[in-house]
């Protein structure tokens, strides 16, 4: 059901609660949130789970070191209230330890955020979404396109490239110099053949008729529905009903501000 | 392969104005530098159909930009002449009107597209030239019918066979109904299956649509019956010869070797047999001609030959330098090696066929040790791959590339001839030495100091060779060994592998050309879905049909003569019997 929303509005309200996200300092605000976008990701995502934490395990980890680092390490706006535990010289308060905690949660309702778009999106239709509905120039989005097939053969040639030097018998590259220079003789093959090969396909995309003009006709109409702005609007009251709800529960902190 | 020569059927239209006319075209990358190509005059005609000839890197994939009017303005260089299209000039005409006039296919098949699915690639040439949105699904389904690809219509591209990207690649271009179509080499990299395939679409697709067409091609033999008109260009970039197919083959043929041309084999045959003087009259291009032909002139020996053969395997004294034993390779979970077996000996030519992603070159990587196998066991001379050092692996073993630049480390030609060697701390004054005599080996010695990566194609591949041989290695692996080399070229590298042959290194190629297997090869084996499906010599392969057919293999051109010429002795001795059948009565 999510692959059917339209990508740029879906684009609108993944992008638009991230960043009022972004001032909630209070931890329950992003955690109601958070909880609210998995929950909108498996029961309309037809994501499959195990997809879905693999890729978000390490945002998961990189959340934690996010919120370890901030509760070590508080600005002076957050340094109040009493000590909870100390380490070493390290003493964590209590107001350090939410603000930790919020920043963590804050980075996963990010990473679920955009992995409901990412999952959910393909990313032709994101292209050509863009283009007829925010008139992005058919060369630009053309161009993403074609350049997102070229991913999987890059990483392919540098495998062969390993290969064939690893046969000329250059070894594996120790200390900073040696790496350097092997960086330079796998960029300049790799770089080579990539321009080259860019050449060729706007060659191809030219002889097959492209110019680059904006009136053109399209295959798949990318079309705005109702579904769409509810959609989007769902994902917007949902971030007010977060910030009311932790309101009510006193907990609602914006910008350092409590209330 | 029932050909008619569909082209003469034109002759008449010739008569009116011409399609597209070329006057004085020249054109060069480099305003210091002389243009690469020089002073072309000629024209095309509606529906003629002109075979583009000429030695590997003297600019024809240029001009063929230059004919869609791509070329000079989407890059740095300069033109001088003109390019008329129905009489008007190219450069005057709108940017992408053009376009739908004159169509392309292009010779890489990676490199074609800009969308994932073939559906979506066909729908962007339609939005390029506006196609109103209810025509688009109609024309995509006719289209796809038309080239035989409406299973694959939302499959991604990317996981098409060669073959099939090219159709695609055809597909999209036939979309915009062009009066022209040029082919710069589009079955280059196709397994000898899907080139037949392609060609033969080609033919049917010319017919049924009437466009003109203008091949770039080095291997010749299959365009031929649909050719009218061929154009010879030397390496200079100026017109060597044009006239009709077998003027320019019979009567110019001495010319086109001083170029380095290819000649087709049919020609080749012909010329051999006769010493080069051939009458007017009877000058066969096609197979089906040249079997009546050899038939006809009751030719006592049979004038195909082998060309050098091979010595019979078996020579005493070879030793096993390497075995592989039940090797099963996979990526992920797809299996790409399942139980291989294969045994090479000192001084032995093998080659490794099969389709396009049957295992082939993950072969010839788990040969070389840069892939290791999931089970099985590989022996090289007598001791496990496990029990080699890298260093004293690579002194022994050399592994070519499919693409020469791949190998390339160092900034100069000599740097890259000694690089082995100083690795194996071998003197200075023995390493200069050494060089020198390689460098002179492979006609390099005059790009000493030159960067690898700017000598032409046939250089690169040669140097690619070179730096494999500091010690004489004992196995040497080949991806592709011929592939975009002209005729000269290639002959070289062929004679240079054979000398190494003889000092008792053993050869394995990775290749689609079915002649070089059968000139060259004592053995082959045959790979299919990741199996060896046969392993034996040449000439029993060309009689397992069915083998051929799975593997899209294709028997080469001396054995499909020879079996043209059984059938034509078979029919005579049928109508013969026939007759005396007849005259009983």
């Amino acid at each position: 059901m999510l692959t059917s929303i339209n990508p740029t509005m879906k684009a609108f309200a993944v992008l638009i609660p991230a960043l009022l996200l972004a001032f909630t300092f209070d931890p329950l605000t992003p955690f109601i949130y958070l909880v609210f976008t998995v929950a909108v990701t498996f029961l309309f995502g037809e994501v499959a789970f195990k997809r879905w934490i693999v890729i978000f395990s390490p945002f998961l980890l990189l959340a934690i070191s996010f919120a370890w680092m901030t509760m070590l390490h508080p600005s002076g706006a957050f340094s109040g209230g009493g000590v909870l535990f100390s380490i070493w010289s390290f003493k964590v308060t209590s107001e350090s330890f939410w603000a930790g905690i919020s920043l963590g949660l804050r980075s996963l309702s990010f990473a679920a955020l955009s992995l409901l778009f990412i999952l959910t999106t393909d990313s032709t239709k994101f292209m050509l979404s863009l283009m007829q509905q925010c008139k992005l120039p058919p060369k630009l989005t053309f161009g993403i396109l074609a350049g997102y097939r070229f991913l999987p053969t890059f990483r392919y040639e540098l495998q062969v490239l390993r290969q064939a030097h690893r046969i000329r018998g250059v070894g594996r590259a120790r200390g900073v110099k040696e790496r350097l220079h092997q960086f330079r003789r796998y960029a300049i093959p790799l770089l080579a053949n990539a321009i080259r090969k860019a050449e060729r396909v706007a060659l191809a995309m030219e002889s097959k008729g492209f110019t680059g003009e904006t009136d053109r006709t399209h295959y798949h109409e990318m079309t705005i529905h109702k579904r769409d702005w509810v959609f989007v609007s769902v994902f917007l009251i949902m971030f007010f009903v977060c910030v009311f709800l932790s309101y009510q529960l006193g907990s609602l902190n914006i910008f350092g501000k409590t209330f | 392969m029932r050909w008619e020569r569909s082209g003469r059927q034109n002759v008449s239209i010739k008569h009116h104005k011409p399609l597209l006319s070329v006057e004085n075209f020249s054109f060069g990358y480099d305003t210091d530098k002389e243009p690469i190509l020089k002073n072309l005059s000629f024209t095309i005609h509606q529906q003629e159909t002109i075979l583009f000839i000429g030695p590997s890197g003297s600019g024809k994939s240029s001009f063929s930009l230059c004919l869609n009017g791509l070329y000079p303005e989407g890059v740095e260089g300069y033109a001088k002449g003109e390019i008329l299209y129905n009489e008007t000039p190219l450069s005057t005409v709108q940017k992408g009107e053009i376009n739908k006039e004159i169509g392309v296919v292009f010779q890489d098949p990676e490199s074609q597209f800009c969308m994932v699915t073939v559906e979506n690639e066909l729908a962007f040439t339609l939005e390029n030239i506006k196609t109103p949105r209810e025509e688009m699904a109609g024309k995509i389904d006719d289209i796809l019918s038309s080239v035989g690809l409406i299973q694959e219509k939302h499959r991604p591209i990317h996981e098409l066979s060669g073959g099939n990207k090219q159709k695609v690649a055809l597909a999209s271009v036939l979309l915009l109904n062009p009066r022209l179509l040029i082919l710069d080499e589009p079955t280059a990299n196709l397994d000898p299956a899907s080139r037949f395939e392609f060609i033969q679409l080609i033919s049917r697709l010319k017919q049924e649509r009437n466009f003109a067409l203008f091949i770039i091609e080095h291997q010749l033999d299959d365009w031929l019956p649909m050719v009218d008109q061929v154009i010879a260009i030397n390496r200079h970039g100026a017109i060597l010869v044009e006239g009709t197919p077998e003027d320019v083959f019979y009567t110019e043929a001495e010319k086109l070797k001083e170029e380095g041309i290819h000649l087709p084999r049919i020609v080749e045959t012909v010329l051999e047999s006769h010493e080069g003087k051939v009458g007017e009259t009877n000058r066969p291009l096609t197979e089906e001609n040249l079997a009546s032909w050899i038939n006809d002139t009751a030719q006592m020996m049979n004038p195909i030959h082998r060309g050098n053969q091979a010595s019979p395997p078996g020579v005493p004294g070879r030793s096993e330098v390497l075995s592989i034993k039940n090797v099963t390779f996979s990526r992920g979970k797809k299996s790409i090696l399942k139980g291989m077996q294969l045994s090479l000996h000192s001084g032995e030519l093998i080659a490794i066929v099969g389709k396009n992603g049957a295992g082939k070159s993950t072969l010839l990587q788990v040969m070389s040790g840069i892939l290791t196998p999931k089970t099985g066991s590989r022996f090289l001379l007598n001791k496990k791959y496990e029990a080699w050092s890298e260093p004293e692996m690579r002194k022994v073993m050399g592994y070519v590339f499919q693409n020469p630049e791949h190998q390339f480390i160092t900034d100069t030609v000599y740097d890259e001839m000694a690089f082995g060697m100083k690795l194996n701390r071998v003197i200075q004054d023995k390493i200069e030495q050494n060089v020198n005599q390689l460098l002179n080996r492979f006609h390099l010695i005059s790009h000493k100091w030159s960067n690898p990566f700017a000598l032409s194609g046939g250089q690169k591949r040669r140097l690619s060779v070179a730096t494999m041989l500091d010690d004489t290695p004992s196995v040497l692996l080949f991806d592709e060994p011929t592939f975009g080399q002209d005729a000269q070229t290639r002959e070289e590298l062929m004679q240079m592998i054979q000398t190494l042959q003889e000092q008792g290194t053993a050869i394995v190629f990775v290749t689609h050309d079915m002649d070089l297997v059968d000139r060259y090869c004592e053995k082959v084996y045959v790979v299919n879905g990741g199996k060896v499906c046969f392993n034996g010599q040449p000439d029993e392969l060309w009689k397992r049909t069915e083998i051929l057919h799975e593997a899209n293999l294709r028997s080469p051109f001396r054995i499909r003569i020879q079996q043209l010429l059984e059938n034509l002795h078979l029919n005579d001795k049928k109508q013969g019997d026939v007759r005396a059948h007849a005259n009983i009565h």
